[in-house]
């Protein structure tokens, strides 16, 4: 309990981790909940990999250029990250997006294909970047600890935006991932919307795969929204219960991989996974995991259909 | 037809400039009860895309007399299968997206729209499921949110796409019975998309038959006749 009141301390050392931590594990579900209800599960995985590629193409770009790496300030090379983290994910999500609407291939075939030749890609620029010791890698791999005031305004400023973004337009991409016809037959632009949507998850992925990496961007991206389905009776718990339980499990992650000397990007997602084995146990006992609420849904649907029949 | 709220001018309707059905000229008189019927493959789904405007006509046009001063709405029902049930909406939520088309991005939804969702709700009998999750109602319920949801849009026209897909022979009676007695009660105008024949010929007035790429449009009395039926068939199984 003591680690607990020294990480929560405004002395605290690595304060800017912790509440880069916590911003990052409330807002990621929030995107999240939109993969899971689209199905994107995939590209939850593939997104945080190509942005991290980008990181590491966008950081090597002055060593190939031949420039000197101690002239540059950590904050060029911060801004620097987050543009090639940036402009990698919103390309994949456009490239993705169209052959999507195509129709043509298989969606996890591209997406597969994607993440590991990201990772692939990742691994070869770093393989010949002399510089990669310098904390590249561990920025890649999501060591968070160096973080400045810089990065944390960053983070926090950019996230903020997403949330009001996201609050905002939510009936408009409910409608649209929803029901695209009804949203066409109201005058919605579709493709408008959808294009937003993509925006906000690729400014959440860079930001969160810069700040944290892409083990924990995943991570958080997914799990609290998969445990927040099992419970959710609307969707207004549904978002309440995912950005809750990333923001709960980010100190409490942060927490153990301090007490005990962790590195806290792994500590964070083990958390999680224990959290939705845990969740899954507890849904299945209490009869609401998906399999059974279809059964319960096909049984009532005899006694339904007559109970409507009789109005 | 002078009352006419929406006329096919020498339409051809397909895909990607390739017409599937071509030279339809008819009109759907304000207030009546249309059924577009026809095989599986006939170009229902294409008809119902082109008149919501999904897809471009391949010639022709399609003609829409809104009310003086008012954009042209249709409250489209889609079929329920049509719906994710990953999506953790209550029957209210889904019905409230009626109301979508007139409440600008980044406003709130008024607390008017929000009172005139569970009259609609009411009007549809589903007043019971709107604080159920969507995804767990059976066939007839949801069916019931979704003609309140097209009812919220205050439509113009209500177009429904094979609504009793997937839902039981009880429930079938009792929607098609409910989205009569609205048509009757509100005087609105319903565009039906089914191949059930029975039920074009008790609540349907007008059928438009597809088939062999042509619409024959004709009363219902008219065109459900034994020896009209029989020349239909004929005509698809030649």
């Amino acid at each position: 309990m003591e680690s607990l009141l020294q990480i929560l301390s405004p002395d605290f050392l690595l304060r800017n981790s912790v509440y880069t931590s916590i911003l990052v594990g409330f807002a990621c579900p929030l995107v999240g909940v939109f993969l899971v209800l689209r199905r994107l599960v995939f590209m939850g995985v593939a997104l945080p990999q190509i942005s991290s590629t980008g990181v590491a193409v966008a950081l090597s770009i002055p060593l190939w250029l031949g420039m000197n790496h101690a002239a540059q300030s950590s904050q060029s090379e911060h801004a620097m990250a987050f543009a090639g983290s940036i402009a990698f994910t919103l390309i994949a999500i456009l490239v993705l997006a169209f052959l999507e609407r195509r129709g043509r291939g298989q969606p996890e075939g591209r997406l597969g294909t994607a993440y590991v030749v990201a990772a692939a890609l990742s691994i070869l620029i770093l393989s010949k970047n002399r510089y990669a010791e310098l904390g590249w890698l561990d920025l890649l791999k999501g060591e968070v600890i160096t973080i400045s005031n810089f990065d944390l305004s960053l983070t926090a400023i950019m996230l903020a935006l997403v949330l009001m973004a996201l609050a905002l337009f939510h009936k408009e991409l409910f409608l649209v991932s929803f029901d695209r016809v009804m949203a066409l037959t109201l005058g919605k632009n579709v493709v408008f919307w959808d294009i937003i949507l993509y925006l906000l998850l690729g400014l959440t992925v860079s930001l969160a795969v810069l700040s944290v990496g892409p083990l924990i961007a995943f991570g958080f991206l997914l799990i609290p929204a998969l445990v927040a389905h099992l419970f959710a009776r609307t969707m207004r718990q549904f978002l309440l219960i995912a950005s809750l339980l990333g923001g709960v499990a980010s100190l409490i992650g942060f927490w153990i991989a301090y007490a005990w000397d962790f590195p806290v990007g792994p500590a964070d997602v083990m958390l999680l996974g224990i959290f939705y084995g845990i969740a899954w146990i507890i849904a299945a006992i209490a009869g609401l995991t998906p399999d059974k609420r279809l059964s319960r849904t096909h049984r009532a649907s005899g006694g339904n259909e007559k109970a409507v029949a009789s109005l | 037809m002078t009352n006419a709220i929406i006329t096919f001018e020498n339409l051809s309707i397909g895909y990607q400039g390739r017409p599937l059905l071509g030279d339809i000229s008819l009109s759907i008189a304000r207030g009546s009860f249309t059924a577009i019927l026809g095989a599986n493959g006939s170009g229902k789904s294409t008809m119902l895309k082109t008149v919501l405007g999904l897809i471009p006509p391949v010639a022709g046009r399609i003609a829409l007399a809104a009310d003086r001063g008012k954009s042209f709405v249709f409250g489209y029902v889609p079929q329920t299968t049509n719906l994710d049930p990953l999506f953790p909406f209550t029957g209210f939520d889904v019905a409230l997206m009626g109301a979508y088309g007139r409440v600008k991005p980044g406003f709130p939804v008024p607390a008017g729209e929000r009172a005139f969702t569970r009259e609609c709700l009411e009007a549809a009998g589903a007043q019971g499921f709107a604080r159920e999750r969507f995804a767990e109602l059976s066939g007839g319920q949801k069916q019931r949110v979704l003609i309140a949801r097209a009812l919220v849009t205050r439509p113009d026209i209500l177009v429904l796409d094979e609504p009793t897909s997937g839902v039981d022979a009880a429930a079938t009676r009792a929607v098609l019975e409910f989205i009569s007695r609205i048509h009757r009660e509100k005087e609105i105008t319903v565009l039906l998309v089914t191949h059930d024949l029975p039920i074009v010929r008790r609540h349907a007035q007008q059928v438009i038959w597809l088939h062999q790429g042509r619409a024959l449009n004709g009363p219902v009395a008219e065109m459900l006749m034994p020896e009209r039926l029989m020349s239909i068939f004929e005509m698809e199984v030649q």
